[in-house]
Order: C-alpha cells, then structure tokens, then sequence
C-alpha cells in the first residue's frame, strides 16, 4: 500500500481503524460510485490522507449503464441512476485493476451481480489480486431493473450472497445493506451470521423526480438512488438498529458532510464512516472531517475512536467495540 | 479532443470584480494565476458554492488573462443563486481546469455558434482564434436583447458577430442557426455551445455544409472529474474520443458512454449519437 502518513498527534490520539483484516489509518473510506478509482480525484486531494476507496462496482459482464439523464440534483441531494455501468470483470482486471497498486490508502473493490454464481466469481477473481485490500459486496444497487437490489432486501438470498462470496475468499467482506427494506436489522444479522466483516450501512434511497413541463419522470430509468444530506437521518436510523443487531463493525453512510454528521454515524454505532457525495461539492471534504475528528477527541481527552463508537445508542450490541480500549 | 488539461488543481480564489451583465446574468472574476496559467479554450471549472449543497457548479471559463479568470453564468436554481451572492473580496474555492477544450488547429475561417449561456464556454477560443489571424465569425443568439450580453466585447476582438433573439428584440428574429444556415460562405472549423437542440440543429448544418464541427455539451454533473459516470452521453463505439471501455463488441451494442466532463465536454459533432 505503499508510505502512509498515520494521524497520530503528539497528544497520541489515533484515528486509525481496523475493520477485520483491513487496517485503515483514518476512519474515511470514499463511497463506491462517487469516487472513480481514485486516480480521478487525486489532483485535488491527497489520498493518503483518507482511510480508502471503495471502487466502482463491477459486475461478470460489461454494462452499458441506463439511459441518460442520469442525475439530478434535488434539494439537499442528488439523485442517480447509472445503471453499474462497468466494463465487465475481464478488462476490469486486464486494464483497472494495475493502476490501484501503491495507493497510499486502502484499495477496496466493489462486486455486484444478478446470481450467487456471479457474486461468488466477481469476488473470487477480485481479491486474488493483490492491488485490492478487501471487498465490499453491493446487494443493494437500487438502478438496475428487478434483480440489483432484491439480494439485499431478501434474508436467504443475502445469506446466500455473503455465503458464496465467503467461501472465495479470506479478505474483508464488507457487506453493503440498502434502506429500502422494512427491516434492515434482520438482513444485518443474516449477512453477520454468513460470515461478513462489516458492514455498509446504508446505500441509496428509492426516490423519483418528474419534470412538471414535460410531464415525464426526470432520469432516463425513471427512479433513481437518493444521496447526500436528505437522506442523513434515515441512515442514522438505520446504524443505529443496525449497531443493535450485530457484533461486526459498521461502516456509516448518507450524507455526511461535516465532522459533527460523521460523528452522529460513530455515536449511533459506526466503526468507520463513508464518504459520496460531498466530494462532489469539495473534494477536500473527508480530510477536513478526518482533522476535526481528531480535534474533537484531543479536546476530550479520548485517544481513539473506538472509545465514541455506539456511545449514544442505549442497546448497542457491539461488544467488538465495547472491548476497545478505553484507555 | 486533442487539447487536454496538462493538470488541474484546487485553487482558493478572491474575488476581484463582480458585475450584474443582465438581470440574473453574472460576471464573476477572480484572481487564480495558476489557473490562468493552465487553460485551454474551452474548459471549465467546478466551483464551491458558498454552503451546504450537494456538488458544485459546472462553469466554463469565460476570461483568462494576467492572473485573472472569469466565468459568466446565468441564476436559474440554488447553486447559482448562491454564487450570484458573492460579493469582492469573498474567497471561492474551484477545481480545475477540467475537461477536454477546443481543438483549433489551422482553421482560418471559423463560425462560432453560441445559444444563451453558451457564449461563457467560447470567447477563449474567439480570443486565439483572431490572435491566430483567423477570420471568426460569431453566431449568438438569445431569448431577447436582454439577455444577449458581451456581444461588443466580441466585436471589439475582432469577431464579426450576428445576433439572432427569439423575441425579435434585436437582430434576426428567430433562432440563431436560421441564420447561421443561410449563410452561403461556409467557414472551415464550426465551435458551438449551447442548448441541446441548437447544437442538434448546428450539428445537421454542419453535415450539410460537409464542415467540421466542435460542441461543447452541457449536461447535469455531480463529481465534474469523471469519477461516478453521470454525465455520460452516447457516442458511436469506434469514435475517438470514446473511453476505453465497456468494449462495445462485447456489450451487443454499437454504441458506448463517453462522460461530457472527462471525454468532453468539447465532441466532434459526427462522433455524438443522439
Ligand atoms: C461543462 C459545463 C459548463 C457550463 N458552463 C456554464 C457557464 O459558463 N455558465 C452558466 O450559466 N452555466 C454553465 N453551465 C450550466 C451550469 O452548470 C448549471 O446551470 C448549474 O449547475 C445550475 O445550478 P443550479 O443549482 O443553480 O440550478 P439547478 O437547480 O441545477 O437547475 C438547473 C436547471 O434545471 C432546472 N430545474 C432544476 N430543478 C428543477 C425542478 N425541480 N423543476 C423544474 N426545473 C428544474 C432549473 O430551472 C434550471 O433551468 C455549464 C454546465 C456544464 C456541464
Ligand atoms: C453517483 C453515484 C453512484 C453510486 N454508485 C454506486 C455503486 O456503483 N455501488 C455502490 O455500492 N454504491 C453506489 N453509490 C452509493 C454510494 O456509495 C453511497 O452508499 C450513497 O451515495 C450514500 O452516501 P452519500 O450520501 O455520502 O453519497 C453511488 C452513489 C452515487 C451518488
Ligand atoms: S460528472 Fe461524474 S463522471 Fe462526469
């Protein structure tokens, strides 16, 4: 992964994470989709002062993706419907997948599928490459017609997702939930009992936009995945039932874009936090969060975050975290 | 196109002047050497807006001279507004320059078509275009003379310029490519920028006078640097400027995505399928 410059402070207070096998030395990963390979990024940020990328999902095939318009900006977010347009697993590690060596943070590939059989290959032939750090596993894609999205919203077939992609590897497997259930916590504990790491909590919401002069919906695939700060409270909501339900980490997700949001994510339950959208506002964002989060502890005299994770859930189940040191 | 951004970068940048051109028409400059210092003709910048929206706003650059940039946009929704209430003195923050500009090459007679807020994405390229010793030839065309701005800063750079209004204000009445296609000197190279079925209409032009066109599109953005594929429009699979993948044979489509703020926004006209 190549030199890391670790946030430890002189006072000590240490941002670092470890989410299974995967160290991060600051709590920042950057949300699948909304960040490229990184290298898009790069002339406006340094990376090694974020925790991660996760990468752009790809699936067995190549995808063209959904017609276009694909976004739309609504207030306080955005909506998308991209469609996990992808060049297909073969050229992804043909042509992609070189470029992630001697990142200076955690390289974290995406895989997304219409069966178990496609997870279970798409997440085999990634993490046999030494380029990727973990895998997150996207049950969850709200934007591609009927199969995307049904893994996350059904228990067995999560269990059975997670199961298959388990069985190829020994890597991180984070597992990545979607809002649009009516009981996230259930499918949390089907995918922890199948042998994940983490957790992703939460992808995109279901919304639709219509154009009042045209009379026609706004995205070319008509509904679309709502982010950014409108969706913030509905993603607390969801690590905080989520934290009650699991013993394995949470990665938070949904709107954050300050430190104090980052720090509603940790205190509801989340190990580590992900960062989409407000990259698309100032990419150096998650490097501001990551300095205030440091602040925040150095003024409360903590050392780590581990000692604020789950602390304003009442029934929090996270005996990992519980463990930490409170020292 | 052939003239990418060498490197892009953030720059922090105060603002110098601001000046209202039209009603919710706005000027803004700035102070970025660097920036200055790196731009092609045709580029753009993704601005900061002042607070707590959901991605920054996509603005050509409209000047670019002795350390200072400008861009000029219109106010139609939050994002604008907010930097519509910037004032001199205030810090913006901008990324770039981004994207793909105008390939000028050795074109000596050129025809620039400009609808609306497209004439912020083309005065760089009238600039070196008329420094080149190329004869230019603007075609501007507005909503009302209202809002048909900086038609004399064109003129004084040594463009000659048409205006078109679609309420007969001022000029032709009617769209500008009427009368851009009635004209019976067809140039060498046509730029345009502009609402999409103007630069529909100046691509079926172009193909009728067998001329090469430029269009620079427009379409909503999120990241701005090609990272999350939003902005994507389709060109045909062999086209140059087509990303690299998904390869089109293996897809059973003659057809790929090309991203307008990476590939683009600057496409030749007979590579867009639409
Ligand atoms: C490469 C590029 C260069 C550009 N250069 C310039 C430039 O130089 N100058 C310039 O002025 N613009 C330019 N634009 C366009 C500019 O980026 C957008 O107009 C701007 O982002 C709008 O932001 P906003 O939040 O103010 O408006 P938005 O809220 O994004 O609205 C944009 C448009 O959609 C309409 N709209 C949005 N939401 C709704 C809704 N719910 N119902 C009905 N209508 C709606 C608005 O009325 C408006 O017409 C450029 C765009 C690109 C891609
Ligand atoms: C443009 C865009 C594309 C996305 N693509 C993916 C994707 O390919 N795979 C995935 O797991 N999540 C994808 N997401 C979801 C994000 O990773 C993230 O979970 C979600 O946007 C919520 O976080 P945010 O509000 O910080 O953006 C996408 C989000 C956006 C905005
Ligand atoms: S706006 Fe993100 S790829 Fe173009």
């Amino acid at each position: 992964m190549g030199a890391r410059v670790a946030m430890v402070n002189a006072r000590g207070v240490d941002l670092s994470v470890t989410i299974g096998a995967l160290k991060l030395d600051y709590p920042t990963l950057m949300g699948s989709g909304c960040y490229g390979s990184g290298e898009e990024f790069a002339p406006f940020v340094d990376l090694a002062r974020i925790g991660g990328v996760v990468l752009k999902s790809v699936t067995r095939l190549p995808r063209l993706g959904n017609p276009t318009p694909r976004l739309v900006h609504t207030p306080a977010g955005m909506l998308n419907a991209i469609g996990l347009q992808n060049p297909g697993i073969e050229w992804y590690l043909d042509h992609e997948v070189e470029k992630f060596a001697n990142r200076p943070c955690a390289i974290i590939g995406s895989v997304a599928g219409f069966s178990v059989d496609d997870y279970a290959y798409v997440g085999e032939r990634l993490a046999a490459r030494a380029e990727i750090d973990a895998l997150e596993v996207n049950i969850s894609c709200p934007n591609v017609a009927s199969e995307g999205e049904t893994f996350a919203c059904d228990p067995h077939l999560t269990a059975e997702v997670v199961r298959a992609v388990r069985g190829v590897t020994d890597k991180t497997l984070i597992v990545k939930l979607s809002p649009n259930v009516t009981d996230i916590a259930s499918i949390a504990r089907e995918a922890e009992a199948a042998g994940a790491d983490a957790l992703a909590v939460i992808n995109t919401v279901r919304g639709m936009a219509i154009d009042v002069e045209r009379w026609q919906p706004r995205l070319g695939n008509v509904t679309g995945g709502l982010s950014g700060a409108a969706i913030r409270p509905i993603a607390v909501l969801a690590v905080y039932e989520v934290a009650r339900a699991v013993k394995i980490p949470i990665v938070g997700q949904g709107g954050i874009e300050t430190a104090s949001d980052a720090l509603e994510f940790l205190l509801a339950g989340a190990s580590a936090i992900s960062i989409g959208t407000a990259n698309f506002t100032d990419p150096q964002i998650p490097v501001g969060i990551a300095a205030e989060l440091m602040l925040y502890l150095q003024q409360r005299n903590l050392r780590s975050l581990a000692q604020i994770v789950g602390k304003a859930n009442v029934g929090f189940a996270n005996a990992y975290q519980y463990e930490g040191d409170e020292g | 196109m052939a003239t990418a951004a060498s490197s892009a970068a953030i720059h922090h940048a105060f603002i110098l002047d601001r000046q209202e051109l039209a009603p919710g028409v706005v000027l803004l400059g700035f102070n970025a050497p660097e920036l200055v210092r790196m731009t092609v003709p045709g580029q753009f910048v993704m601005v900061v807006p002042p607070s707590g929206e959901s991605a920054a706003v996509a603005l050509g650059i409209y000047e670019a001279s002795e350390g200072r940039a400008s861009v000029l946009f219109f106010v139609v929704g939050k994002r604008t507004a907010k930097l519509a209430a910037l004032r001199e003195g205030d810090v913006i923050s901008l990324a770039g320059p981004l994207g793909n500009g105008f390939t000028l090459g050795a074109a000596r007679d050129v025809a620039i078509v400009a609808g609306g807020v497209g004439i912020a994405s083309v005065l760089l390229a009238a600039q070196a275009l008329v420094r080149a010793g190329a004869r230019v030839r603007l075609y501007y065309g507005a909503r009302s003379s209202v809002s048909l701005v900086e038609r004399e800063r064109f003129a004084r750079h040594g463009c000659e310029v048409h205006v078109a209004t679609d309420d007969g204000s001022v000029g032709h009445s009617g769209y500008v490519t009427e009368l851009f296609g009635r004209t019976d000197e067809p140039p060498d190279l046509i730029l345009a920028c502009g609402p999409t079925p103007m630069l529909r209409a100046v691509a079926r032009i172009a193909e009728e006078m067998n001329v090469p066109a430029q269009l620079s599109l427009e379409e909503t953005f999120a990241c701005g640097v090609g990272g999350c594929w939003g902005c994507v429009v389709p060109l045909a699979g062999t086209s140059a400027q087509a990303p690299s993948f998904p390869p089109p044979e293996r897809d059973g489509s003659d057809v790929v995505y090309a991203r307008v703020c990476k590939e683009g926004p600057v496409f030749w006209a007979h590579e867009l399928r639409w």
